[in-house]
Protein backbone atom coordinates (compact mmCIF):
# COMPACT_ATOMS: atom_id res chain seq x y z
CA UNK A 1 0.00 0.00 0.00
CA UNK A 2 1.54 3.32 -0.77
CA UNK A 3 2.50 5.22 2.32
CA UNK A 4 1.30 8.85 1.32
CA UNK A 5 -2.51 7.45 1.64
CA UNK A 6 -1.94 5.93 5.09
CA UNK A 7 -2.64 9.16 7.27
CA UNK A 8 -6.35 8.95 4.93
CA UNK A 9 -6.62 5.07 5.93
CA UNK A 10 -6.25 6.27 9.70
CA UNK A 11 -8.66 8.87 9.13
CA UNK A 12 -11.44 6.57 8.09
CA UNK A 13 -10.50 3.83 10.75
CA UNK A 14 -10.84 6.93 13.59
CA UNK A 15 -13.54 8.28 12.45
CA UNK A 16 -15.67 4.92 12.03
CA UNK A 17 -14.32 4.15 15.85
CA UNK A 18 -15.45 7.84 16.72
CA UNK A 19 -18.64 6.80 15.84
CA UNK A 20 -18.80 3.23 17.78
CA UNK A 21 -17.61 5.62 20.46
CA UNK A 22 -20.69 8.02 20.24
CA UNK A 23 -18.67 11.07 19.48
CA UNK A 24 -21.10 14.00 18.14
CA UNK A 25 -21.73 13.46 14.75
CA UNK A 26 -19.93 16.98 13.51
CA UNK A 27 -16.96 16.02 16.09
CA UNK A 28 -16.25 13.28 14.17
CA UNK A 29 -14.11 14.52 11.30
CA UNK A 30 -12.00 16.64 14.13
CA UNK A 31 -11.17 13.32 15.47
CA UNK A 32 -10.34 11.81 12.09
CA UNK A 33 -8.08 15.09 10.91
CA UNK A 34 -6.00 14.79 14.16
CA UNK A 35 -5.49 10.99 13.70
CA UNK A 36 -4.23 11.63 10.09
CA UNK A 37 -2.10 14.50 11.24
CA UNK A 38 -1.30 12.28 14.01
CA UNK A 39 -0.32 9.46 11.62
CA UNK A 40 1.67 11.32 9.10
CA UNK A 41 3.80 12.99 12.20
CA UNK A 42 4.36 9.50 13.49
CA UNK A 43 5.66 8.06 9.79
CA UNK A 44 7.73 11.16 9.18
CA UNK A 45 9.83 11.18 12.86
CA UNK A 46 10.02 7.56 13.64
CA UNK A 47 11.67 7.38 9.46
CA UNK A 48 13.95 9.96 10.79
CA UNK A 49 15.09 9.33 14.20
CA UNK A 50 14.41 5.22 13.14
CA UNK A 51 12.82 4.74 17.02
CA UNK A 52 9.40 4.11 17.04
CA UNK A 53 8.80 5.76 20.79
CA UNK A 54 10.16 9.04 19.44
CA UNK A 55 7.62 9.02 16.41
CA UNK A 56 4.28 8.12 19.07
CA UNK A 57 5.61 10.65 21.08
CA UNK A 58 5.66 13.31 18.65
CA UNK A 59 2.81 12.13 17.10
CA UNK A 60 0.77 11.92 20.66
CA UNK A 61 1.82 15.50 21.66
CA UNK A 62 0.86 16.76 17.97
CA UNK A 63 -2.71 15.19 18.81
CA UNK A 64 -2.79 16.37 21.86
CA UNK A 65 -2.23 20.04 21.10
CA UNK A 66 -4.75 19.62 17.73
CA UNK A 67 -7.28 18.63 20.73
CA UNK A 68 -6.64 21.12 23.00
CA UNK A 69 -6.89 23.95 20.83
CA UNK A 70 -9.83 22.65 18.79
CA UNK A 71 -11.77 21.71 22.59
CA UNK A 72 -10.89 25.54 23.86
CA UNK A 73 -12.96 26.94 21.08
CA UNK A 74 -15.68 24.91 21.23
CA UNK A 75 -15.54 24.28 24.84
CA UNK A 76 -15.13 20.73 25.44
CA UNK A 77 -13.33 18.61 26.60
CA UNK A 78 -10.62 17.78 24.88
CA UNK A 79 -10.00 14.10 25.92
CA UNK A 80 -13.05 13.27 23.61
CA UNK A 81 -11.27 14.16 20.42
CA UNK A 82 -7.92 12.28 22.11
CA UNK A 83 -9.38 9.24 23.02
CA UNK A 84 -10.48 8.82 18.81
CA UNK A 85 -7.27 10.48 17.15
CA UNK A 86 -4.63 7.82 19.31
CA UNK A 87 -6.23 4.92 18.39
CA UNK A 88 -3.97 4.26 15.64
CA UNK A 89 -1.26 5.01 17.03
CA UNK A 90 -2.23 3.04 20.63
CA UNK A 91 -0.12 -0.23 20.93
CA UNK A 92 -3.76 -2.50 20.86
CA UNK A 93 -1.07 -5.16 18.93
CA UNK A 94 0.99 -5.15 20.95
CA UNK A 95 -0.95 -6.41 24.18
CA UNK A 96 -2.15 -8.98 21.80
CA UNK A 97 0.88 -9.87 20.49
CA UNK A 98 2.06 -9.91 24.37
CA UNK A 99 -0.30 -12.37 25.97
CA UNK A 100 -0.68 -14.12 22.60
CA UNK A 101 3.06 -14.88 23.15
CA UNK A 102 2.63 -15.69 26.50
CA UNK A 103 -0.13 -18.23 25.91
CA UNK A 104 1.64 -20.35 23.30
CA UNK A 105 4.74 -20.63 26.45
CA UNK A 106 7.15 -18.28 23.92
CA UNK A 107 8.27 -16.34 27.64
CA UNK A 108 11.08 -14.28 25.78
CA UNK A 109 9.14 -13.02 23.25
CA UNK A 110 6.28 -12.27 25.77
CA UNK A 111 8.74 -10.12 27.75
CA UNK A 112 10.43 -8.27 24.80
CA UNK A 113 6.65 -7.64 23.20
CA UNK A 114 5.45 -6.73 26.25
CA UNK A 115 8.19 -4.32 26.80
CA UNK A 116 7.98 -2.55 23.20
CA UNK A 117 4.02 -2.20 24.40
CA UNK A 118 4.80 -0.70 27.45
CA UNK A 119 7.34 1.80 25.96
CA UNK A 120 4.92 2.50 23.33
CA UNK A 121 1.71 2.83 25.97
CA UNK A 122 4.28 5.53 27.67
CA UNK A 123 5.83 7.32 25.13
CA UNK A 124 2.08 8.29 24.43
CA UNK A 125 0.91 8.89 27.55
CA UNK A 126 3.96 11.05 28.14
CA UNK A 127 3.13 13.28 24.95
CA UNK A 128 -0.23 14.21 25.91
CA UNK A 129 0.33 14.74 29.38
CA UNK A 130 3.19 17.01 27.54
CA UNK A 131 0.65 18.64 25.25
CA UNK A 132 -1.98 19.08 27.94
CA UNK A 133 0.50 20.66 30.22
CA UNK A 134 1.36 23.41 27.22
CA UNK A 135 -2.22 24.10 26.92
CA UNK A 136 -2.38 25.07 30.96
CA UNK A 137 0.36 27.29 30.68
CA UNK A 138 -0.75 29.09 27.63
CA UNK A 139 -3.95 29.01 29.77
CA UNK A 140 -5.59 27.93 26.35
CA UNK A 141 -8.93 28.16 27.55
CA UNK A 142 -9.36 31.45 28.80
CA UNK A 143 -7.88 33.07 25.18
CA UNK A 144 -10.31 30.81 23.27
CA UNK A 145 -13.16 32.59 25.34
CA UNK A 146 -11.87 36.06 24.69
CA UNK A 147 -11.99 35.19 21.27
CA UNK A 148 -15.39 33.21 21.52
CA UNK A 149 -17.34 35.57 23.64
CA UNK A 150 -18.53 35.26 27.21
CA UNK A 151 -18.94 31.90 28.40
CA UNK A 152 -22.75 32.16 28.00
CA UNK A 153 -22.87 31.77 24.04
CA UNK A 154 -25.25 30.23 21.59
CA UNK A 155 -23.02 27.43 20.92
CA UNK A 156 -22.40 26.97 24.73
CA UNK A 157 -26.36 25.25 24.97
CA UNK A 158 -27.06 21.71 24.38
CA UNK A 159 -28.79 20.95 20.91
CA UNK A 160 -32.48 19.63 21.38
CA UNK B 1 -36.08 14.92 41.21
CA UNK B 2 -37.28 17.33 43.30
CA UNK B 3 -40.01 19.68 42.88
CA UNK B 4 -39.22 23.41 43.02
CA UNK B 5 -41.32 23.78 46.46
CA UNK B 6 -39.13 22.07 48.53
CA UNK B 7 -36.11 23.03 49.87
CA UNK B 8 -32.95 20.85 48.60
CA UNK B 9 -31.87 19.06 50.92
CA UNK B 10 -27.86 18.07 51.03
CA UNK B 11 -28.86 14.44 49.99
CA UNK B 12 -30.18 15.49 46.91
CA UNK B 13 -26.73 17.42 45.94
CA UNK B 14 -25.30 14.16 47.00
CA UNK B 15 -26.96 11.80 44.85
CA UNK B 16 -27.23 14.31 42.04
CA UNK B 17 -23.19 15.01 42.10
CA UNK B 18 -22.28 11.33 42.61
CA UNK B 19 -24.88 9.86 39.72
CA UNK B 20 -22.92 12.43 37.34
CA UNK B 21 -19.66 11.57 38.34
CA UNK B 22 -21.16 8.04 37.83
CA UNK B 23 -21.89 8.72 33.95
CA UNK B 24 -18.39 9.91 33.41
CA UNK B 25 -17.23 6.60 34.31
CA UNK B 26 -19.65 4.43 33.18
CA UNK B 27 -19.10 6.48 29.52
CA UNK B 28 -15.46 6.00 29.27
CA UNK B 29 -14.39 9.78 30.97
CA UNK B 30 -10.97 10.27 32.78
CA UNK B 31 -10.96 9.25 36.70
CA UNK B 32 -9.93 12.77 37.29
CA UNK B 33 -12.52 14.17 35.49
CA UNK B 34 -15.40 11.74 37.06
CA UNK B 35 -13.73 13.57 40.64
CA UNK B 36 -13.92 17.31 39.76
CA UNK B 37 -17.45 16.49 37.99
CA UNK B 38 -18.96 15.63 41.76
CA UNK B 39 -16.56 18.02 43.72
CA UNK B 40 -17.25 20.59 41.21
CA UNK B 41 -21.14 20.01 41.42
CA UNK B 42 -21.40 19.35 45.10
CA UNK B 43 -19.37 22.58 46.21
CA UNK B 44 -21.35 25.02 43.12
CA UNK B 45 -24.92 23.71 44.50
CA UNK B 46 -24.49 23.83 48.55
CA UNK B 47 -21.45 21.92 50.42
CA UNK B 48 -18.08 22.97 51.81
CA UNK B 49 -15.27 20.86 51.84
CA UNK B 50 -16.26 18.62 49.07
CA UNK B 51 -14.28 15.25 48.53
CA UNK B 52 -14.15 12.75 46.38
CA UNK B 53 -12.54 9.61 45.59
CA UNK B 54 -13.28 7.62 42.21
CA UNK B 55 -11.38 4.49 40.38
CA UNK B 56 -12.99 3.44 37.60
CA UNK B 57 -15.19 1.21 39.45
CA UNK B 58 -16.08 2.85 42.39
CA UNK B 59 -16.63 6.76 43.36
CA UNK B 60 -16.59 7.98 47.33
CA UNK B 61 -18.00 11.55 47.49
CA UNK B 62 -18.67 13.31 51.00
CA UNK B 63 -19.03 17.26 52.10
CA UNK B 64 -20.51 19.14 54.69
CA UNK B 65 -23.54 20.37 53.47
CA UNK B 66 -25.33 23.67 54.52
CA UNK B 67 -26.84 22.08 58.07
CA UNK B 68 -23.38 21.43 59.46
CA UNK B 69 -23.39 17.65 59.04
CA UNK B 70 -20.91 15.71 56.63
CA UNK B 71 -22.94 13.15 54.47
CA UNK B 72 -21.43 10.95 52.09
CA UNK B 73 -22.22 8.42 49.58
CA UNK B 74 -20.36 5.13 47.68
CA UNK B 75 -21.26 4.53 44.15
CA UNK B 76 -20.18 1.61 42.39
CA UNK B 77 -19.96 1.36 38.19
CA UNK B 78 -20.16 -1.92 37.23
CA UNK B 79 -20.34 -1.49 33.14
CA UNK B 80 -18.94 0.65 31.08
CA UNK B 81 -19.12 1.22 27.76
CA UNK B 82 -17.53 3.94 25.42
CA UNK B 83 -20.64 7.02 24.88
CA UNK B 84 -18.12 10.33 24.70
CA UNK B 85 -21.15 12.76 23.71
CA UNK B 86 -22.28 12.20 27.63
CA UNK B 87 -18.74 12.85 29.01
CA UNK B 88 -18.65 16.45 26.90
CA UNK B 89 -22.34 16.70 27.90
CA UNK B 90 -21.50 16.33 31.82
CA UNK B 91 -18.23 18.78 31.32
CA UNK B 92 -20.49 21.64 30.19
CA UNK B 93 -23.32 20.98 32.87
CA UNK B 94 -21.41 21.16 35.20
CA UNK B 95 -19.38 23.96 33.99
CA UNK B 96 -23.02 25.53 33.71
CA UNK B 97 -23.57 25.11 37.11
CA UNK B 98 -19.94 26.10 38.50
CA UNK B 99 -21.32 29.38 36.71
CA UNK B 100 -24.19 29.95 37.64
CA UNK B 101 -26.63 29.57 34.95
CA UNK B 102 -28.33 26.41 36.21
CA UNK B 103 -29.81 26.01 39.81
CA UNK B 104 -30.41 22.22 41.27
CA UNK B 105 -33.31 21.86 39.64
CA UNK B 106 -31.86 22.60 35.44
CA UNK B 107 -28.95 20.51 36.71
CA UNK B 108 -31.16 17.55 37.93
CA UNK B 109 -33.54 18.41 34.16
CA UNK B 110 -30.24 18.12 32.08
CA UNK B 111 -28.80 14.99 33.83
CA UNK B 112 -31.36 12.74 33.77
CA UNK B 113 -31.42 13.98 29.78
CA UNK B 114 -27.78 12.76 29.31
CA UNK B 115 -28.32 9.66 30.90
CA UNK B 116 -31.04 8.71 28.82
CA UNK B 117 -29.17 9.62 25.72
CA UNK B 118 -29.01 6.89 23.07
CA UNK B 119 -26.30 5.45 21.46
CA UNK B 120 -25.94 5.24 17.74
CA UNK B 121 -28.40 3.20 15.46
CA UNK B 122 -27.76 -0.14 14.91
CA UNK B 123 -27.12 0.25 10.81
CA UNK B 124 -24.45 3.09 11.15
CA UNK B 125 -22.86 1.51 14.11
CA UNK B 126 -22.15 -1.61 11.61
CA UNK B 127 -21.24 0.70 9.11
CA UNK B 128 -18.89 1.91 11.55
CA UNK B 129 -17.29 -1.25 12.57
CA UNK B 130 -16.82 -2.05 9.42
CA UNK B 131 -14.57 1.05 8.52
CA UNK B 132 -12.91 1.12 10.95
CA UNK B 133 -11.57 -2.66 10.96
CA UNK B 134 -11.46 -2.64 7.08
CA UNK B 135 -9.17 0.65 6.98
CA UNK B 136 -6.96 -0.42 10.06
CA UNK B 137 -6.37 -3.46 7.94
CA UNK B 138 -5.45 -1.43 5.01
CA UNK B 139 -3.41 0.56 7.32
CA UNK B 140 -1.04 -2.46 8.85
CA UNK B 141 -0.52 -3.45 5.28
CA UNK B 142 -3.08 -5.80 3.77
CA UNK B 143 -4.59 -5.75 0.94
CA UNK B 144 -8.02 -4.71 -0.38
CA UNK B 145 -9.94 -7.95 0.04
CA UNK B 146 -8.06 -8.27 3.92
CA UNK B 147 -10.61 -5.27 4.14
CA UNK B 148 -13.36 -6.33 2.60
CA UNK B 149 -13.38 -9.09 4.51
CA UNK B 150 -12.29 -7.42 7.59
CA UNK B 151 -15.09 -5.08 7.62
CA UNK B 152 -17.20 -7.73 6.91
CA UNK B 153 -16.27 -9.77 10.09
CA UNK B 154 -16.02 -6.23 12.06
CA UNK B 155 -19.27 -5.77 12.08
CA UNK B 156 -20.42 -9.02 12.91
CA UNK B 157 -17.97 -8.91 16.24
CA UNK B 158 -19.43 -5.46 16.46
CA UNK B 159 -22.77 -7.25 17.03
CA UNK B 160 -21.56 -10.01 18.97
CA UNK B 161 -20.28 -7.67 21.16
CA UNK B 162 -23.75 -5.45 21.69
CA UNK B 163 -25.53 -8.91 22.47
CA UNK B 164 -22.87 -9.88 25.12
CA UNK B 165 -23.24 -6.36 26.66
CA UNK B 166 -27.15 -7.04 26.93
CA UNK B 167 -27.36 -10.46 28.47
CA UNK B 168 -24.21 -9.28 31.20
CA UNK B 169 -22.02 -11.88 29.80
CA UNK B 170 -18.85 -11.21 31.80
CA UNK B 171 -16.25 -8.99 29.71
CA UNK B 172 -13.49 -11.77 30.36
CA UNK B 173 -15.77 -14.60 28.59
CA UNK B 174 -16.77 -12.12 25.99
CA UNK B 175 -13.43 -11.20 24.59
CA UNK B 176 -12.44 -14.45 24.64
CA UNK B 177 -15.61 -15.93 22.49
CA UNK B 178 -15.25 -12.54 19.96
CA UNK B 179 -11.79 -13.46 19.23
CA UNK B 180 -12.54 -16.94 18.91
CA UNK B 181 -15.31 -16.33 16.54
CA UNK B 182 -13.41 -13.77 14.71
CA UNK B 183 -10.10 -15.72 14.62
CA UNK B 184 -11.80 -18.70 12.63
CA UNK B 185 -14.01 -16.57 10.40
CA UNK B 186 -11.06 -14.76 9.18
CA UNK B 187 -9.34 -18.06 8.66
CA UNK B 188 -11.89 -19.47 6.79
CA UNK B 189 -12.34 -16.28 4.63
CA UNK B 190 -8.65 -17.47 3.65
CA UNK B 191 -9.59 -20.95 3.49
CA UNK B 192 -11.88 -19.94 0.81
CA UNK B 193 -9.62 -17.56 -1.02
CA UNK B 194 -11.14 -14.32 -0.30
CA UNK B 195 -8.62 -12.66 2.29
CA UNK B 196 -4.68 -13.07 1.35
CA UNK B 197 -3.24 -12.73 4.63
CA UNK B 198 -5.21 -13.98 7.59
CA UNK B 199 -2.99 -12.23 10.34
CA UNK B 200 -3.06 -8.59 9.16
CA UNK B 201 -7.11 -9.70 8.87
CA UNK B 202 -7.72 -10.83 12.05
CA UNK B 203 -5.23 -7.55 14.06
CA UNK B 204 -7.59 -5.22 12.22
CA UNK B 205 -10.84 -7.18 13.47
CA UNK B 206 -9.40 -7.60 16.49
CA UNK B 207 -8.53 -3.81 17.09
CA UNK B 208 -12.45 -3.71 18.45
CA UNK B 209 -11.41 -5.77 21.22
CA UNK B 210 -8.52 -4.80 22.35
CA UNK B 211 -7.43 -2.75 24.97
CA UNK B 212 -5.08 0.09 23.63
CA UNK B 213 -6.60 2.59 24.57
CA UNK B 214 -7.20 1.53 28.11
CA UNK B 215 -3.39 1.07 28.85
CA UNK B 216 -2.57 3.94 27.06
CA UNK B 217 -5.08 5.56 29.47
CA UNK B 218 -3.94 3.84 32.46
CA UNK B 219 -0.06 5.31 32.13
CA UNK B 220 -2.14 8.55 31.73
CA UNK B 221 -3.80 8.06 35.01
CA UNK B 222 -0.36 7.42 36.88
CA UNK B 223 1.14 10.10 35.34
CA UNK B 224 -1.55 12.31 36.22
CA UNK B 225 -1.30 10.80 40.13
CA UNK B 226 -4.30 8.74 40.15
CA UNK B 227 -2.38 5.52 41.47
CA UNK B 228 -4.97 3.26 41.93
CA UNK B 229 -6.91 4.12 39.02
CA UNK B 230 -3.83 3.88 36.96
CA UNK B 231 -3.35 -0.02 38.07
CA UNK B 232 -6.81 -0.92 38.11
CA UNK B 233 -7.38 -0.10 34.70
CA UNK B 234 -3.77 -1.31 33.40
CA UNK B 235 -4.87 -4.71 35.29
CA UNK B 236 -7.92 -4.53 33.10
CA UNK B 237 -6.21 -3.92 29.93
CA UNK B 238 -3.88 -7.05 30.67
CA UNK B 239 -7.34 -9.44 31.39
CA UNK B 240 -8.86 -7.98 28.21
CA UNK B 241 -5.76 -8.66 26.03
CA UNK B 242 -5.60 -12.44 27.81
CA UNK B 243 -9.03 -13.34 27.06
CA UNK B 244 -8.37 -12.30 23.76
CA UNK B 245 -5.28 -13.94 22.91
CA UNK B 246 -6.61 -17.24 24.57
CA UNK B 247 -9.54 -16.75 22.30
CA UNK B 248 -7.60 -16.20 19.19
CA UNK B 249 -4.95 -18.81 19.93
CA UNK B 250 -7.39 -21.23 20.55
CA UNK B 251 -9.09 -20.89 17.34
CA UNK B 252 -6.07 -21.30 15.61
CA UNK B 253 -5.05 -23.94 17.19
CA UNK B 254 -8.30 -25.56 16.51
CA UNK B 255 -8.86 -24.79 13.11
CA UNK B 256 -5.20 -26.14 12.27
CA UNK B 257 -6.15 -29.45 14.45
CA UNK B 258 -9.43 -29.65 12.18
CA UNK B 259 -7.46 -28.72 9.19
CA UNK B 260 -5.14 -32.18 9.98
CA UNK B 261 -2.58 -29.61 10.91
CA UNK B 262 0.21 -29.50 13.79
CA UNK B 263 0.93 -25.79 14.72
Amino acid sequence: MPAPLEPLWAAVATAGFALLFNLRRRDVPIAALGAALGWAVYMLVSSVTAAQAVGLFAAAAVIGLWAEFVAAFLRRPASVYIVCAIIPLVPGGGMYYTMLASVKGQTWNALTTGLATLQAAGAIAAGLALSGAFARLLSLRRLAGKWTGPVHSRRDRPRR
Amino acid sequence: MTSPTRPIAPEDILLLAADAARIVLESGGETYRAEETAVGLASALDGVEAECFATPTVIVLSFVGFDGKAHSIVRRVTRRSMHLERVARIDALTRRTRSGELDFAGAAAELDQVERMEGRPPLVSLLAAAAGTGFFTLLFGGAWNDALVAGAVGAGLSRLTRFFARRAIPDFVANLLGAAGATILCLFARSLGLATSADGTIIGVIMLLVPGVAITNAIRDTIGGDLVSGVSRGADAFMSAAAISIGAGGAYQLWNLLAGRAL
